[in-house]
């Protein structure tokens, strides 16, 4: 690990002009839990972590806090800390699923330190990717390691050129709920819905966002719940103590008069960024929900899957997540 | 020699035997001694420094002066060094010394092998320096995967012959190694009857079976502190398993005399095998300690970092079974042949246990033939009953396939072919407790109507013997002056808890309160003892522990009888601990401030095993330890996850010295077993040649939430091999587990899983759900 200084600056601005100044040798740290995992591996030696805790007054309380806006819909600032957010009662029910994510990932002490945020922004836990020796597509190589190597844990869907999976667990469940993002550039506030946070690997291979270097993640943004709407979150994980998931899926829908609308699903860590369904929310948009019709949308939505030879099996595992998120969010009993 | 008649067996199947006692020998404890001490569920007397952190292990060990040293490893699984150039290393700040552990035209046989080394006066300062060594390479080709590396033309990973290196770890008697023929040497075949007869005319399964390399894993990762009092003078603190055993290699290497080399290790952060000797098996820290030591003058501290620990201190071998077997329709086993080959990376010793050979005796014909494959991978060693685990695994699944075959229940067949005793006892008595017969027809059902949960049950059985060793352990004991017992032995507790044990031995023989027996142990100036591996801690040292009591305890009398005025004989004592003769009575305090000079002392070991009931192990005269366990799995067939439920586990440990201490063994092994079957597993990039999991986030190992409900239950049984009849648990309370759960999960689904770890990946394979076409993960 090498030597750096830790900047507290008071407001945001002057957080962000200082990171865009010299964004090669300078970044953000919010929870620090990936950032500082990422310089103990020798992957990243910034000079200089600016402390985004420190911003005061109004823009700190937006980014630390929790609450809900004018229109009805909530606002989850970036330094709100996943168990915030899982603790977080007060929250509509209807967004069931991004607590539920914030609740199973890592272990209790991380979820205490580790920020919605950094969440959404951390970096893949590809083994190829992490070791400090190994030049990977990642990294600036030329090629994508997991392809001929060893890729039980990563992309079947979206995958190349790179395969890793993207490691956010709210990634799938605010993707569902159809969340946006508010980001502070050089122009002031932008908004963007959370879809487009993600870059898929074919941009830039070496990048898993669209933020603008020195750019700052500051809230995330839930519209005002649907009449009658249910979420719900699923996973399944090798070890059920701190692991990370092998497959999740998140899904957000209203029931009215026996039938499933406003449907939207997406799916996490099967592919290099959270994976809306198209197939799946076209398949159950509409129709009566039963466990028949879960099985169906579930085939549907890891239909375009293309695994590696070695990891097929996250096809099966992906479409049985996905019928107990669909069971979860619509509760209709799962089979015995 | 007289003979003395004692007590043996277990439960209400006890008989009397004559055993032949040696001069010193005190009478053995027996099924019909009462003790008060001895046996009782007494919590560990050091648990409130661990709980807080007021224990000091390897890792928190600080001393005047003291520098941290760090190792270049080569990042090459096969490659000779051209160069070596310290100066990089040496200009940079903080740094004491630099070696060169490597010379040129040494050959590297695998990812982590030691280059160089660095000390430092702080650890991250040492490893950067480490890092700044320059290296010059020459590449040769590797070969890391056990089929690969046993085939004609694959690179040949020793130029020549290979010695086989054994540690206090390995199973006594089970090495030896025959012909070696490229990368693979045949280890010792172990052979009953005739195979090809008992397959004719049987109702025959084949089928392979594999198993991963385990990594040791222990939380204190291997390291040693070496501080040079004088030239002639050494003192090492270690986190090992074997006191003498550092101390003998570190008197080695720097031509000592091993009086003169002081080894403490007063708290070890686990040990499973791999922790014997100043080296670890991949890396010879206490060497480059030592050295760096002696060239700053200064004392030296050199902690493995995560990364070493999983890819140069050792693991537990793969193996890959070919398994036949076969059996008739009453239930009776013909024959079991096992053909195996697993790779203990550059070391020896991937051998499969004697499950396979030495469990189901009935069967009258038996061969199991084994083989070392050499690939450029860390060197295995033993962990937790090398080879076991491994080979229970693929018999008892086999087992489980065959019954279904043949149409019989699984446990019935094991009752049918295993003769010992106390086994059959656990098979019946657990078959009651877990409600077998019942449970087996509830997955049954659960099968049949194609559950999305299925729940499965399995029962798997564990053969270990009883290795305590002779003369091995020299214990003191001295009553001293204020009334305190001081027991001393130089033995180190490796968790298990012996030191409680050792006060429990002492309390028992004075009939004095536990708190005021004084235990000296981890500090080989205490005097000689044994490594803690093959289960033999225990009845190695209690029974020295024993006699040095009793034959204290004897002088202690005759000097009571003096100041009573009476005879020893005519001293009667008190359970208040009030000694009387004739009319006269002192108290403990009184007589023992009456003991001229400081105390009154004994020294004393123990003799060879003299019993062996009620079954003896396989072709030695030492008691076979029986084990069974029932686990009970539940699996989820939308997505492959196997839970382990419940795991009820029947063991044999001779007599139990402390339920309480003894149990938590038992859910050690349990745990181990279910983290061993379910997810943990070194990961190789046989493209890189190197582990790509060396950390514990993707080296999975069990956490709270992944562990079974436990229900231990214990057997005393009379051996009548040693005078406080202790055997071994250790390494018993894990064989079956992961095996158990195989079968429950077999159970479960109806299709075995003949892959450990049994992942989702392997279950929906096994069910047919995946396209999988590497099979690889």
């Amino acid at each position: 690990m090498n030597r750096f200084s830790l900047v507290r600056l008071p407001t945001l601005d002057s957080a962000r002009e200082r990171v865009a100044a010299e964004p090669e040798h300078r970044t953000f740290r919010a929870g620090g839990i990936d950032l500082l995992d990422r310089m103990k591996e020798g992957l990243d030696a910034p000079d200089e972590l600016v402390e985004l805790a420190a911003i005061s007054g109004d823009e700190g309380r937006r980014m630390r806090g929790i609450s809900q806006r004018d229109d009805g819909g909530w606002r989850l600032g970036a330094l709100v800390t996943l168990g915030q957010i899982a603790n977080f009662d007060e929250l509509p029910s209807g967004y069931a699923a991004v607590r539920s994510a914030a609740s199973h990932a890592a272990t209790p002490g991380i979820r205490n330190a580790a920020t919605a945020g950094g969440n959404l922004l951390q970096r893949p836990r590809c083994w190829y990717y992490r070791n400090e020796d190994l030049l990977c597509l990642k990294k600036g190589g030329y090629e994508c390691l997991a392809v001929t190597g060893d890729h039980r844990y990563h992309a079947v869907l979206g995958g190349g050129p790179s395969f890793i999976v993207h490691p956010s667990s709210l990634g799938s469940a605010l993707v569902a709920l159809g969340a946006s993002v508010t980001i502070a550039g050089p122009d002031g506030l932008r908004s963007l819905p959370i879809e487009e946070l993600f870059a898929p690997p074919t941009v830039d291979p070496t990048k898993e966002h669209t933020l603008a270097a020195g750019e700052v993640l500051v809230s995330i943004e839930l519209p005002p719940p649907l009449a009658g709407q249910r979420s719900a979150y699923q996973f399944a994980k090798e070890k059920q103590s701190h692991d990370w998931p092998l497959a999740e899926a998140s899904v957000r829908c209203t029931v009215e008069g026996g039938r499933m609308r406003e449907v939207r699903v997406a799916l996490g860590h099967v592919a290099p960024i959270p994976w809306r369904s198209t197939e799946a929310e076209r398949a159950l948009e509409g129709q009566a929900p039963s466990t028949e019709l879960f099985a169906t949308a579930a085939a549907a939505a890891l239909a375009p899957a293309k695994p590696l030879e070695g990891n097929a099996y996250k096809v099966p595992l992906a479409q049985g997540v996905l019928r107990y998120a669909l069971h979860d969010a619509t509760g209709i009993a799962r089979p015995d | 020699m007289p003979k003395t008649e004692i007590t043996v067996g277990f439960a209400d199947q006890l008989t009397t035997a004559a055993v032949e006692l040696p001069a010193g020998e005190a009478t053995p404890w027996d099924g019909k001694s009462e003790l008060g001490t001895v046996g009782k569920p007494i919590p560990r007397i050091d648990g409130h420094l661990k709980v807080s952190g007021r224990a000091k292990y390897t890792f928190d060990i600080q001393r005047p002066g003291m520098l941290y040293a760090a190792v270049l490893r080569s990042p090459l699984p096969a490659a000779t060094v051209e160069s070596i150039d310290l100066s990089p290393a040496e200009s940079m700040p903080g740094v004491k010394a630099a070696i060169a552990v490597a010379k040129p035209g040494d050959a590297v046989l695998f990812a982590g092998q030691d280059i160089a080394a660095v000390a430092a006066t702080r650890p991250e300062l040492a490893r950067a320096a480490a890092a700044a060594i320059a290296v010059k390479y020459a590449r040769k080709p590797h070969v890391t995967r056990a089929e690969s590396a046993a085939r004609p033309g694959a690179p040949l990973v020793h130029a020549g012959e290979v010695q086989e290196r054994a540690t206090e770890g390995d199973e006594p008697g089970a090495g030896g190694g025959g012909a070696q023929q490229g990368n693979v040497r045949a280890l010792r075949p172990m052979n009953k009857g005739n195979v090809d007869a008992g397959l004719r005319g049987a109702t025959v399964h084949e089928a392979s079976y594999s198993t991963q390399v385990q990594t040791h894993a222990a939380l204190e990762t291997h390291g040693i502190v070496v501080s040079w009092d004088d030239d002639e003078h050494l003192t090492a603190w270690a986190s090992t398993q074997g006191i003498f055993s550092v101390r003998d290699e570190l008197a080695e290497v720097f031509g000592l005399k091993p009086a003169n080399v002081r080894v403490h290790t007063e708290f070890i952060g686990g040990g499973f095998g791999a922790k014997f000797g100043a080296s670890a098996p991949g890396s010879r820290l206490g060497t480059i300690a030592g050295k760096l030591a002696r060239k700053t003058r200064a004392p030296v501290k050199l902690m493995c970092t995560r990364h070493e620990e999983h890819v140069c201190t050792g693991n537990r071998p793969d193996a890959h079974q070919q398994v036949r077997i076969a059996g008739k329709k009453d239930g009776s086993l013909t024959a079991i042949d096992v053909r195996s080959l697993g790779t203990a990376g550059i070391g020896t010793g991937a051998g499969i246990g004697r499950n396979a050979f030495a469990i189901y005796t009935k069967c009258p014909n038996i061969a199991v033939n084994a083989s070392d494959v050499f690939t450029n991978g860390g060197p295995g060693t033993a962990m937790r009953a090398p080879g076991h685990p491994q080979g229970a695994f693929a018999l008892e699944l086999a087992i489980d396939e065959l019954s279904t075959k043949l149409g019989v229940d699984p446990l019935e067949l094991r009752l049918k072919n295993d003769e010992h005793p106390v086994r059959q006892w656990q098979f019946e008595q657990g078959a009651k407790r877990f409600d077998w017969n019942a449970k087996r027809a509830e997955s049954a059902a659960m099968r049949a109507k194609s559950t999305r949960i299925r729940r499965g049950y399995g029962v798997a059985a564990s053969i270990w013997g009883d290795f305590g060793r002779a003369k091995a352990a020299v214990a003191t004991c001295s009553v001293l002056r204020d009334g305190t017992v001081e027991i001393r032995n130089g033995v180190q507790d490796i968790g298990g808890g012996i030191l409680t044990v050792l006060a429990q031995i002492g309390a028992e023989v004075f009939g004095r309160p536990l708190e005021t027996i004084s235990i000296k142990y981890g500090d080989s100036d205490h005097g000689s003892s044994v490594g803690s591996g093959g289960s033999q801690t225990t009845s190695s040292v209690t029974p020295a522990v024993r006699n040095a009591c009793e034959a204290a305890k004897t002088q202690f009398i005759a000097h009571a009888a003096d100041l009573l005025g009476g005879t020893a004989e005519s001293v009667t004592w008190e359970k208040d601990g009030t000694l009387r003769s004739g009319g006269k009575s002192m108290t403990f305090g009184q007589v023992c401030k009456k003991i001229e000079g400081e105390s009154i002392t004994a020294t004393a070991s123990r003799p060879r095993t003299y019993g062996a009931h009620p079954m003896s192990f396989v072709g030695a005269p030492l008691p076979q330890i029986a084990g069974v366990q029932f686990a009970e799995v539940e699996v989820d067939t939308w997505t492959g996850v196997v839970r382990a439920k419940h795991v009820l586990a029947m063991h044999d440990c001779g007599r139990i010295m402390n339920r309480l201490t003894t149990r938590s063994q038992v859910n050690g092994g349990v745990i181990l077993g279910t983290s061993y079957a379910l997810m943990e597993q070194r990961i190789m990039d046989h493209d890189v040649g190197r582990m790509l999991n060396p950390n514990l986030e993707s080296y999975k190992i069990c956490g709270a939430a992944d562990v079974p409900n436990i229900d231990v239950v214990l057997t005393d049984v009379f051996t009548g091999a040693n005078n406080t009849g202790a055997a071994g648990i250790g390494e018993p309370s894990t064989i079956p587990t992961a095996a158990a759960l195989a079968c429950a999960v077999f159970d479960a689904v109806g299709e075995p899983v003949r892959r450990l770890p049994m992942t989702p990946n392997r279950v929906l394979t096994a069910m047919g759900l995946t396209s999988n076409t590497r099979t690889s993960g």
